[in-house]
């Protein structure tokens, strides 16, 4: 690669090692773009090497960072670079892999999901910070969502207006049985209405329930109070009109003036 | 009187019962036939003492109407002494009295089976019609049942997506901002020492 010419001298006596290219840009072409910017290419990393540049993640990538020896870097960082014609700083979405040195650099400056302590973040930015995320294992608790959505005033939003009701609705024939669920009453959509709008909604009447909904058939109506009377959290039974009326409105209407 | 089985009332279509109407009485046998005139319905309106609008209301009530209704009047049906000349009287029932709507002169319709037929007629093209009609409506809310569940199914998709989105990007905020809160925790410490120093 001596007989390149030199476009910029960026990467100046910097050395490199391209372990593989992208799909529309190869190995080659990269190590060429390194060399008219000045800088040196190896093709095995070793003590004075900058970092490896990597195109697609094979067992060699998976070697190389198992031994966290160098830092590991995404081809678009190199891209970047030759584009611009300009040395960019590593950012967390360009590293594949961080050496100690590095990592330890990087701490001062991002949290360990690539957010910076310092500098704002745009939409675009966290979307990143959030793909780079692995996905979270456990479902958060309504209650954590209710608390952060408090916190922070979203809980005027339309869409989470029933956030904190636990709500049982009466469409089954026998009280908290699943398995006994009538189909084809208007029920069938207030329960999907309530969950779009935030609520939690069980099969079962148990003493977290804050709410029963009840519809048009309003025969369960004395089971359900005689129920209540052995819960300490006493339920309230509201028409299913609380649920529309609220709805129309975009916030909780008064649930007093639909109690059963 | 004679046994009366079958009442046939006709009127212009489209125009309402207060334009005049015919009444048919058939035993299955034989036929008799009369019309009620506008004027006439007017005078039994006058007799009755009742505002025309509601007479002719009563009317439609008295022979127009379903099996339930019916048991609420009573009609008599009998030979004038004219031997020609047969009388069709309808009443309204009260409790313990009666008072009478109106009446309507028959004579006897030539070619009865002419007028059975055509009833028979009638009746089975109402019967087709309704058949059809309902077997229209059936398959109608099958349709519409079948788009309802979809759309149930469908909506659920979404609300479930909706609550996946929610719960991965609440999970994902929470997790940069206790990243964030624990700096400052950090930092807060490190000013402590400064200050303590």
């Amino acid at each position: 690669l001596s007989h390149v010419d030199k476009v910029s001298s960026i990467f100046e006596d910097v050395e490199f090692c391209v372990l593989n290219g992208l799909h529309d840009h190869p190995k080659a072409e990269l190590e060429m773009g390194i060399a008219e910017c000045g800088g040196l290419v190896v093709q095995n990393p070793g003590p004075d090497t900058y970092c490896v540049i990597v195109g697609t993640i094979n067992v060699r990538v998976k070697n190389l960072v198992a031994a966290n020896e160098h830092d590991v870097v995404k081809a678009d960082w190199l891209l970047e670079c030759l584009q611009k014609k300009h040395f960019i700083p590593w950012q967390p979405q360009y590293m594949i892999h961080m050496s100690p040195s590095t990592e330890e650099h990087f701490a001062q400056e991002y949290d360990c999901y690539g957010d910076s302590y310092y500098a704002d973040i745009d939409k675009s930015h966290l979307q990143e910070v959030f793909k780079r995320m692995s996905k979270p294992e456990q479902n958060l608790p309504s209650k954590t969502i209710a608390d952060l959505e408090q916190r922070y005033s979203w809980d005027i939003s339309p869409l989470s207006m029933f956030r904190h009701c636990i709500i049982y609705i009466d469409f089954y024939a026998r009280i908290g049985d699943s398995s006994t669920q009538i189909h084809g009453t208007s029920l069938d959509v207030r329960i999907l209405e309530l969950r779009f709008h935030g609520a939690q909604c069980v099969t079962n009447l148990n003493e977290s329930v804050s709410h029963v909904v009840v519809g048009k058939d309003l025969q369960h109506v004395s089971e359900l109070k005689s129920r209540r009377t052995a819960f300490k959290r006493k339920f309230k039974i509201v028409l299913e009109s609380w649920i529309t009326d609220s709805i129309k409105a975009g916030s909780l209407q008064d649930e007093r003036n639909y109690l059963l | 009187s004679l046994p009366c089985t079958k009442l046939k009332r006709a009127w212009e279509k489209d125009q309402d019962l207060g334009s005049g109407f015919t009444v048919t009485i058939c035993n299955g046998e034989q036929a008799w036939s009369g019309r009620v005139s506008d004027n006439q319905m007017t005078m039994e309106a006058k007799e009755a003492e009742m505002d025309r609008e509601k007479y002719v209301d009563e009317l439609r009530q008295a022979l127009t109407t379903g099996e339930e209704r019916v048991k609420n009047y009573s009609f008599d049906f009998f030979k004038d002494n004219d031997e020609e000349v047969f009388h069709f009287s309808y009443e309204k029932l009260l409790q313990d009295i009666s008072f009478k709507l109106g009446s309507v002169e028959l004579r006897k319709v030539l070619d009865s089976a002419e007028v059975i037929k055509e009833l028979i007629n009638y009746v089975l093209h109402c019967n087709a019609e309704l058949r059809d009609k309902n077997e229209h409506l059936q398959q109608e809310n099958k349709r519409l049942s079948c788009d309802r569940n979809y759309s149930l199914k469908e909506l659920e998709k979404y609300i479930k997506a909706k609550e996946d989105l929610e719960q991965d990007l609440y999970s994902r905020f929470i997790l940069v901002l206790n990243e964030k809160k624990a700096k400052i925790r950090n930092l807060q410490e490190k000013l402590k020492c400064v200050d303590e120093q």
